[in-house]
């Protein structure tokens, strides 16, 4: 390689030494390199590390059910006989009733041994109706000999280890004689709140059918809690048209609805002990097939899924619609198409999801978000499905005479777009709307999800806090940049950023226990001082300017504020001390609890709005969440405007321009893009911010632009629900949800800022 | 051009005043440190006045009080006086704002405003409120004439000033301060950053400019003063140790600190 020739003539000479780095200069510098890049390339790493911590905690959400076949085994002979079917909570003894004085538990660990359990049934009698409901593993009963009663089947564990069994049993209770002495008993509902018990049946007495409902009374003596017996019978047989094909009890035992042949539903409740037909509805009146095939209760017994015999499945859900005061059905949603009516149904008791099939075809469907989570087409044809209480499993009971559990995982059912972006129509609404409300009182509680309101809340709080903020902070800057005199500024900065590190807790806590009682009565005073206060200082401003020269003299450029100050001060507690009198004199109303007129504007507000007045409202969220903002963007941008250039500050004022001209024509420009960052970190500030909302406000989630009532933020969200929310529950995954929308948010808007930011630096850049 | 000069205002005045702007017993302080001794010299209108002498003897500080561009300092302090025809510039009835417009002002560093070239030389218009298009675009045309350089930058007027060369910026900042019309011109070394014929342009611009305006011009260069001045003024320390016509200073010096300067054996 190294060829002689090649070699320049002259050897280069030695260079010298000073000319020379030291060693420990160069191995410094690379120390510091290596350094400053693990730095960097570590930061890189763990903001990338939170963000797919944080996605890792989302995506679960969006999964559909996975479901799996676990076990087969042949028990039934005659499984299309079957009348009821039902699981343990766990799926590991199904019970099967086919008819006759026995039902029979099956033992899946056992290889589907069976177990027989007598039925204690009056003499003579065969059940002829039944009514299982596998929320409280109850069965009710009808019999051939016009009497009904209950049969309550219990599980229980015995052993433990590898021993561990289940073991099934049923309790008859005593039956009770109902309508016609004798007549059998064709179809029966039942209910039981736990304080109600009601029955429905339909009896054939002697060849006409009637509709029977009674409750069951419990009557309390001296010793105690007293014998159930059977309450007034209510013949509602008049009140149908058509011969009852479906009959439905829900769980809180105050209605009955029966659906007839010609697919009419009548909606019979229970007022003060009466039965009022409050609503006859056709779910299909529409359709080509107007029959109902099938008619169950979703979980918490206020919606109704209905099929027709075309398959189409509709869902009425209990709501108070607008303008009446009467809850009624009403359709919420439209599921999409069996092959044909449903032949099976369970409703999960964990959450508003159920089973729906049809022939081999099954789905599983989620109520709230109106979505498919799972659909096969089977290799079987169900006679009977039942979901077990954990939601853990599926159970088919095959015609073919087999049971199949299947393994179910959906642990986030009422995730996914619509629930969290979309509107919904949850139960019990008018309308779909945005709304959350991730915890409620009861089991039967549907979470409702929507981010959409915390968004709105979001963005309210920004806004109000900018709209406080923005001009004062500016404004500041301008003034302490431009005019103030330089030993007032060497005071002034340090006092603003000691506010801006003043803790938000103390914040939160001075808006909420300080502020809002102040402001609450207060509020005519507040705005008439901002008003009041800048409009004086333009006026004096104005004023000033018209003066003779001389007279401006006697104050130094730079020193008008000593003077303007004690008027603002003045002005300010005037007007302040008049707020009252102006409310007096402008809000007055009369007051809707006493009767009187009062002049108070907390009452004023809502009377000439319409929208509500709180304590803790944004107003008062926006003065203290300006107050965090104020010192972050008078800093930076007070930092931008006096880097502007002496310069050209010079040479604007050499050219004759007054200090104002000077300011708009030329500092702001060119600080136009440090004050926009400034805008943006104060922006991020107050969208971040989460004590002084939670503290300041109701933290209720309301989509209102109105000033005097809260919001309910993202950040505020996920403080205040995120301790109480289960690990890995659909409701924490949502929170978390939530905080990667509040870091989109913040991301989107500080990516657009930094584009405009450099558009603007590279419009005014000096060189 | 010199159409332009009699078209000007100014010529109405006959006789021109021999103290245009009269320096009385002048002294002045930067906080603590006094950077003029007494200074008191006349400076005659329509002439071209130049100031000389070693760097930090204060002839920016002196310059700049001309058109009370001190004020923007905190801390300094004056005694004396400075009067503009016959009238005190520190009176209380003085309008900084219309003094500057009287007075207008050329810094040593070129700084054009990051604006437009037209923005650039509208400026005072516009501080002004005067925003007639037709006038603005002939005061933007005239003034730019007047310092040469209108035919290179008269396609791209609406272009940033920034993108101008150094010297076209220093020319551009004269063209901003004469285009409405100030009596007088000061300058602070105007060329100190130009290339020789960039200085020789602007030399010409000055002798034209002074039929029109009475200019003060502080620089480094003794042939420049040699070339262009009327009147030069030499400090030292603060002091004014000459003030005379330039052919005298120069071939004539009446102290010895002025002939030692101006041979080059200090400074
Ligand atoms: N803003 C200021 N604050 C304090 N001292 C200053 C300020 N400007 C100038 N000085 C001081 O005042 C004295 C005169 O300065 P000046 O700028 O007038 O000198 P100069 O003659 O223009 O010098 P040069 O030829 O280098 O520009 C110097 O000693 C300088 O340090
Ligand atoms: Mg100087």
């Amino acid at each position: 390689m190294m060829n002689p020739a090649d070699q320049s003539p002259r050897s280069p000479r030695p260079v010298p030494e000073r000319f020379l780095a030291s060693k420990a200069t160069l191995r410094l510098d690379a120390l510091m390199t290596w350094l400053i890049r693990i730095g960097g390339v570590s930061i890189i790493i763990m903001v990338l590390g939170i963000f797919v911590f944080v996605l890792s905690q989302i995506l679960p959400l969006f999964k559909g059910a996975h479901i799996e076949p676990q076990t087969e085994t042949a028990v039934v002979a005659n499984a299309a006989q079957v009348k009821a079917f039902g699981v343990d909570e766990s799926s590991r003894l199904p019970f099967v009733y086919e008819g006759g004085d026995e039902l029979r538990f099956i033992d899946l660990a056992q290889n589907g041994k069976i177990i027989s359990e007598k039925l204690t049934l009056p003499v003579g009698a065969r059940i002829t109706a039944q009514d299982y409901h596998a929320g409280n593993h109850r069965m009710a009963f009808g019999t051939s000999t016009g009497q009904v009663g209950l049969i309550d089947i219990s599980y229980a564990s015995e052993g433990t280890g590898a021993e561990a069994r289940i073991r099934g049993s049923a309790k008859t209770s005593a039956s009770i004689p109902i309508g016609q002495e004798g007549a059998p008993v064709e179809m029966i509902g039942y209910g039981d709140s736990g304080s109600g018990k009601l029955f429905a049946a339909v009896q054939n007495q002697s060849g006409t059918w009637k509709l029977v409902v009674f409750p069951l009374v419990q009557k309390n003596s001296l010793l105690g809690a007293g014998k159930i017996e059977k309450g007034d019978e209510t013949d509602l047989t008049a009140l149908i048209k058509g011969k009852p094909v479906k009959l439905l009890v829900p769980q809180t035992a105050d209605s009955v609805l029966v659906a007839d042949e010609s697919g009419t539903v009548s909606y019979f409740f229970l007022n003060d002990g009466h039965f009022e037909k409050r609503q006859e509805f056709r779910p299909f009146s529409d359709t080509a097939s107007p029959a109902v095939a099938s008619m169950d209760f979703v979980f918490g017994d206020v919606s109704i899924v209905f099929t027709n015999p075309a398959g189409e499945t509709r869902m009425f859900s209990l709501f108070i619609p607008q303008g009446t005061d009467k809850r009624i059905y009403g359709q919420t949603r439209t599921f999409s198409n069996l092959p044909a009516g449903a032949t099976f149904f369970a409703a999960s008791e964990r959450n508003k999801s159920f089973l729906i099939g049809s022939g081999t075809r099954a789905s599983l469907l989620h109520a709230t978000t109106e979505s498919t989570r799972w659909e096969q087409t089977l290799a079987f044809e169900p006679a009977a499905a039942a979901v077990d209480g954990k939601f853990n499993h599926i159970v088919f009971l095959g015609k073919d005479g087999k049971i199949r559990v299947l393994g179910l995982n959906d642990p986030h059912p009422e995730a996914g777009w619509k629930a969290f972006f979309g509107k919904v129509w949850y139960e019990g609404a008018n309308q779909p709307k945005y709304e959350w409300q991730s915890t409620g009182g009861s089991d039967e509680f549907e979470p409702k999800l929507s981010l959409v309101p915390l968004i709105f809340g979001t963005i309210k709080g920004t806004l109000w806090a900018m709209v406080m903020a923005v001009p004062i902070a500016l404004l500041a800057a301008v003034y302490a940049g431009q005019f103030l005199r330089p030993e007032v500024k060497r005071v002034v900065k340090p006092v603003m950023e000691i506010m801006a590190s003043l803790p938000s807790v103390v914040l939160g806590f001075l808006a909420a226990l300080w502020l809002a009682p102040i402001l609450e009565t207060r509020v005519v005073s507040f705005f008439l001082v901002c008003l009041g206060v800048p409009v004086l200082a333009m006026l004096v401003g104005v004023a000033w300017s018209r003066m003779p020269v001389l007279t401006r003299a006697r104050i130094k450029p730079g020193r008008e504020w000593l003077a303007l100050l004690p008027l603002m001060f003045l002005a300010g507690f005037v007007l302040w001390k008049i707020g009252p009198l102006v409310e007096s004199l402008v809000c007055v109303v009369k007051d809707p609890a006493t009767g009187k007129v009062t002049a108070d504007f907390r009452l004023w507000w809502p009377k000439v709005t319409g929208c509500s007045f709180d304590q803790r409202n944004s107003l008062v969220v926006g003065l203290m969440m300006g107050f965090a903002v104020i010192p972050v963007i008078f800093t930076i941008a007070e930092d931008a405007i006096s880097n502007v250039p002496n310069s050209i500050i010079a040479a604007s004022h050499a050219l004759g321009a007054s200090r104002w001209q000077t300011v708009q024509r030329v500092v702001l420009p060119v600080a136009a893009a440090g004050i926009f960052s400034a805008l943006m970190i104060g922006l991020g500030r107050a969208v971040g911010e989460t004590m002084i909302v939670v503290m300041a406000t109701g933290n209720t989630p309301i989509m209102e632009w109105n000033l005097f009532n809260g919001m309910r933020t993202l950040a505020a969200n996920i403080a205040v629900e995120l301790p109480e929310a289960p690990v890995h529950s659909t409701h924490y995954r949502t929170l978390f949800l939530g905080a990667l929308v509040l870091f989109v948010l913040t991301f989107v808007l500080n990516t657009a800022a930094e584009l405009l930011r450099q558009r603007l630096r590279e419009k005014y850049k000096i060189v | 051009m010199s159409d332009e000069a009699t078209a000007s205002p100014i010529t109405g005045v006959f006789t021109l005043n021999p103290r245009m702007i009269e320096v009385r017993d002048f002294s002045f302080w930067y906080g603590a440190k006094q950077a003029i001794f007494n200074v008191a010299m006349n400076i005659p209108e329509r002439k071209v006045t130049a100031f000389i002498g070693p760097s930090g003897c204060g002839k920016s500080t002196l310059l700049r009080n001309l058109n009370r561009m001190n004020d923007l300092i905190d801390g300094v302090r004056h005694e004396g006086d400075i009067l503009l025809d016959g009238q005190s510039l520190y009176d209380p009835s003085v309008e900084v704002i219309s003094l500057r417009k009287r007075v207008g002002m050329v810094f040593q560093k070129s700084n054009p405003f990051p604006k437009s070239i037209y923005e650039n030389v509208v400026f005072s218009l516009r501080v002004a409120g005067r925003n007639k298009r037709s006038e603005l675009d002939e005061v933007v045309e005239t003034s730019l004439r007047h310092v040469a350089l209108w035919d290179e930058v008269k396609d791209r007027l609406h272009e940033s000033a920034y993108g101008l060369s150094g010297g076209q910026m220093q020319r551009l900042c004269i063209a901003r301060a004469i285009a409405n019309r100030p009596q007088i011109l000061l300058m602070d070394e105007p060329c100190s950053a130009l290339d020789p014929i960039a200085t020789l342009k602007i030399e010409e611009l000055m002798s034209q400019l002074k039929e029109e305006y009475t200019i003060v011009i502080v620089t480094h260069n003794m042939q420049q003063a040699r070339r262009i001045a009327d009147d030069t003024a030499y400090f030292l320390l603060g002091k004014l140790i000459e003030h005379a016509p330039t052919s005298d200073i120069f071939t004539n010096p009446q102290r010895i600190e002025t002939e030692r300067y101006i041979s080059g054996q200090m400074g």
